[in-house]
């Protein structure tokens, strides 16, 4: 075994280790919630004061038995793995008799249309700027820095209500939230289209502008610490073309902007939650902001094994990228230096 | 290089256009997955003058149009719009209505009469009879989980005498007219025995029926549903259509809003035309701003009274356990200032009796005895009770501690988190009274942690409302406030009397209030419960708040009702529909 395929093995145990780990966690975090599901149920039943006493019991004792609840938790956790092996992620409590596999699905698709976009455009603008800014400086460095400096240090649920108050109230050039409009029959027509892309450009500049500020700051950093890297100045001294001393720097400097690009990838389920909250967008963020408050174990649950496979795998392609990428790393693992 | 630069960067551009421009029209497609069953589905806008928006009824995704869920998909279960109950319970005059029952007769103390309307159809075209109504009320027999199961403590016996009428046996045992009328109302859609039936022998409980095409008798049909709206078409056929009419909304549609804030905007930019959210300060709409927008009353409370949230005492906890501390506490609240804020001046100040004074139960209301053992807000006189009644003094801190040594103090009153109305409300009580020197701070959980608090009696406080009105109030609120038979002790679950309230007394007046069909006999069994309540106030009313928030919005639609022109309930729940006969479009 080389010592290459060595690294990968190493990488992918870990990848196992970490998902087991998870795994438990998963289990086990939403059960530290105070409160139990099955208040949360009758609770809504009882709040309008309709539903008698006694009748509510009889609904609390039943769920309780249905969801498995009344079982020690060792035998839960069972069951769960159980359903896991065979990819069923089971039904929602606080919204029983809704599968959660349903639930998810209905929402996942909305999340990724609006994040991976925006932060794969929000990557690439801010990285350019940023590398220009860098390495250009003057006018542009004064504008650009100061600038993502400041998109990227606002908290972003300050941004994306300044956003959703100009665009939305004050010059009314956007709606104030959704998908698109209600009075709208989902349909794959022309008109329908330009309702969703109405509701969707607020939500994903909003996003996308916090990404190109993130993204810029860094790479401007970077660029400029590259710039004044001894092989640069070498390069210089050697009389090695301009564009060919950028592409040089724009490599190196790459290298931690792909593992965030990689990152945020893989958490971009996560990513969109004050996103879809502000603009009410439909998505991931919101059923899980709701699964909580209500101490939705399986929803949660079922969120959270999307968000860390997402996570645990986008860190493990990164590992193994870097190894192609960085020829620095591959060197060490491989034990060449 | 400049022009190099240039050009990846343009390129880039275009390709960021290119991303966003091909991800977006893939959201539309999940959208129209989720919209499965749309019969006669109309692309695009439906028309404007021919659509009713309603709001506040459904606020989540969609889960199933099965009536018997326990969570059920606006316009199921409570709406009956699709499928309908036997009556519907009035709102304003307490009364039931006829819906798919055209009559209710007692043939004596024991036996309930009850006859269907003529011609009543499933929207499948076949026939709505008494064996369908049968069915329905026996799935509570073999299933617990169901609403309806509790039924069957207070009926022995549902038969049919002919297809169009039924017999009902009430339990000798437990005679409690009120409580079945109640159960022939809003919890029991009548469903189709025909489609039900073997939904009701499988292996997943009835309850957990994903339902996607609901066949009900209602008016109207599922149009289509999304994570956006649901939306309903009439149904022309309506069985109902020469004894009622046909409603006026070709569709009516429910949009999913995901805070009371979006709603209220929509409604006041005439995008909804019917509302049941709190919307603070209704008024200024039309005294400000003009707006066609109405409620049910002109001027305050707005809105009808339809239950009481209350504050929970622990009547278990040293110092609180003294009916004179808890007396005190009561004449310390400032019941106007939490009418006027908490509740937006929807609610008169709320009276010391567990009788709604107006409404349906008005009529029980004993006022004199309320002025005579009743409190109202007179912080001198709180003062004066401490001070000379119980010999309290006060300590260096404000806070009085009783001879024995007992502090006042130091006590939470809980809130749900995000029940703003009530969270306001303990927030005035808690004000009120560290003024007078009883030590409340507010405490605001979340609502599945504040419920198990209160089932499990672990509060010194706790605001939460008991049964509202309905065919069987005021009985089911004195017996949750004051029954202790069938609560566990301290420390289980309980769902009902959650601070363990016990009188010898109360267990025999409440049976008797129940058998009773005499007005006079009953106001005279409600004034002595309500009178072992005044004596020892396990519990303080702060507020009333409407069953259902009712505010139309005449912008596209006119006609709704009012106190003024009274031709339907203000109501869209609890199987009053007639609202919706009676508007026009503009």
């Amino acid at each position: 075994m080389s010592k290459f395929q060595r690294y990968l093995v190493n990488k992918l145990l870990w990848f196992i280790l970490a998902f087991c780990i998870a795994l438990v966690l998963n289990f086990l975090l939403p059960r530290l919630i105070p409160g139990n599901p099955v208040d949360t149920i009758v609770a809504q039943m009882s709040a309008g004061g309709g539903v008698s006493g006694p009748a509510l019991e009889k609904l609390y004792n039943s769920y309780i038995a249905e969801f498995g609840l009344d079982q020690p938790l060792w035998k839960q956790f069972l069951i769960y793995l159980g359903n896991l092996s065979r990819g069923d992620l089971g039904t929602s409590f606080a919204q029983s008799p809704a599968r959660v596999q349903r639930l998810v699905s209905e929402a996942l698709p909305w999340t990724i249309a609006l994040m991976l976009p925006a932060i794969l455009v929000g990557w690439i603008v801010g990285n350019t700027l940023g590398a220009l800014a860098g390495y250009k400086g003057g006018w542009l460095d004064r504008i650009v820095f100061p600038t993502s400096l400041f998109v990227s240090s606002i908290p972003y649920y300050c941004l994306a209500i300044i956003l959703l108050y100009l665009f939305a109230v004050e010059f009314d050039i956007a709606p104030t939230g959704g998908g698109y409009g209600y009075d709208k029959s989902p349909s794959l027509t022309i008109p329908f289209i330009i309702d969703v892309l109405r509701h969707y450009w607020l939500p994903f500049l909003a996003q996308a502008t916090i990404f190109i500020g993130g993204q810029a700051v860094g790479m401007r950093a970077m660029s400029i610490y590259e710039l004044d890297a001894d092989y640069v100045r070498f390069a210089r001294g050697l009389g090695v073309s301009d564009n060919r001393i950028t592409a040089y720097i724009f490599r190196n400097a790459m290298l931690p902007q792909v593992t965030g690009l990689a990152l945020s990838i893989g958490g971009l389920v996560s990513g969109g939650l004050i996103s879809e909250i502000v603009f009410s967008y439909p998505g991931i963020g919101t059923l899980l902001f709701k699964a909580i408050r209500t101490s939705d174990y399986p929803v949660i649950q079922g969120i959270t094994l999307v968000v860390m496979v997402g996570v645990l795998t986008a860190n493990f392609i990164v590992d193994i990228a870097y190894g192609f990428i960085d020829p620095r790393i591959r060197a060490k693992a491989s034990g060449e230096s | 290089m400049n022009k190099r630069v240039l050009q990846i960067f343009s390129f880039i551009m275009v390709l960021a256009l290119a991303l966003t421009g091909c991800a977006a029209p893939a959201a539309p497609a999940t959208g129209g997955e989720a919209a499965a069953p749309a019969e006669e589905a109309a692309p695009g806008d439906l028309p404007r003058n021919e659509t009713l928006y309603v709001g506040g009824l459904q606020w989540g995704p969609f889960i199933t149009f099965n009536p018997v869920a326990p969570q059920i998909t606006w316009p199921n279960g409570e709406t009956m719009l699709i499928y309908e109950a036997l009556f519907g319970y009035n709102v304003a005059t307490g009364e039931i209505d006829p819906l798919l029952a055209e009559s209710f007769t007692m043939v004596d103390e024991t036996t309930m009469e009850i006859t269907l309307h003529e011609g009543t159809t499933w929207q499948d075209g076949e026939p709505l009879t008494t064996e369908d109504v049968i069915f329905t009320f026996e799935l509570g027999k073999t299933n617990t989980d169901l609403d309806i199961s509790t039924f069957w403590d207070y009926v022995t016996e549902m038969t049919a005498v002919d297809e169009r009428t039924l017999q009902i046996k009430l339990n000798p045992e437990r005679l409690n007219v009120g409580q079945v009328k109640h159960f022939l109302t809003r919890t029991s859609p009548v469903i189709p025995k025909h489609i039900w039936e073997e939904r009701a022998t499988g292996d997943t409980p009835i309850s957990q029926f994903v339902e996607e095409n609901p066949i009900g008798s209602g008016p109207y049909q599922v149009l289509d549903y999304s994570t956006e709206r649901v939306a309903l078409q009439r149904f022309d056929d309506y069985w109902g259509k020469d004894l009622f009419g046909l409603p006026a909304p070709k569709y009516i549609v429910h949009p999913i809003f995901d805070s009371n804030d979006t709603g209220n905007l929509a409604f006041q930019q005439g995008r909804v035309d019917l509302s049941q959210q709190f919307a603070p300060q209704i008024w200024q709409m039309w005294e400000d701003q003009g707006l066609p927008v109405g409620t049910w009353f002109k001027e305050p409370p707005y809105h009808l009274p339809g239950n009481i949230p209350m504050l929970h005492i622990n009547i278990h906890k040293p110092g609180l356990d003294n009916v004179l501390v808890r007396k005190a506490l009561a004449y310390s609240i400032n019941y106007a200032q939490i009418a006027e804020t908490a509740m937006s001046r929807y609610s008169d100040p709320a009276q010391p009796s567990l009788i709604i004074p107006s409404g349906g139960e008005g009529a029980l209301f004993n006022a004199e005895q309320v002025a005579e053992l009743g409190w109202e807000y007179n912080p001198e006189e709180a003062v004066r009770i401490l001070e000379e009644d119980l010999g309290a003094t006060k300590g260096s801190d404000g806070i009085y501690v009783l001879p024995d040594g007992t502090r006042l103090g130091p006590w939470k009153v809980l809130a749900c988190y995000g029940w703003t109305d009530w969270m306001t409300a303990v927030e005035l009580v808690a004000q009120n009274a560290q003024e007078i020197g009883i030590d409340i701070t507010t405490e605001f959980p979340e609502a599945p942690v504040a419920t198990a608090r209160r089932n499990a009696g672990d509060f010194d406080m706790i605001i939460w409302t008991h049964t509202g009105a309905s065919p069987a109030s005021p009985w089911a609120r004195f017996r949750d406030a004051l029954d202790i038979r069938g609560v566990p002790p301290m420390g289980e679950v309980a769902f009902w009397n959650w601070n363990r309230f016990e009188h010898p007394d109360v267990p025999a007046l409440l049976d008797q209030v129940a058998a009773s069909s005499d007005l006079e006999e009953q106001k005279a069994l409600y004034s002595e419960l309500d009178k072992i309540y005044l004596e020892n106030i396990p519990t303080i009313p702060l507020m009333y708040r409407p069953l259902e928030f009712y505010e139309f919005n005449e912008s596209v639609w006119t006609g709704f009702a009012n106190a003024d022109n009274p031709v339907a309930p203000p109501q869209q729940n609890y199987g009053g529909i007639r609202g919706y006969f009676v508007i026009q479009p503009k």
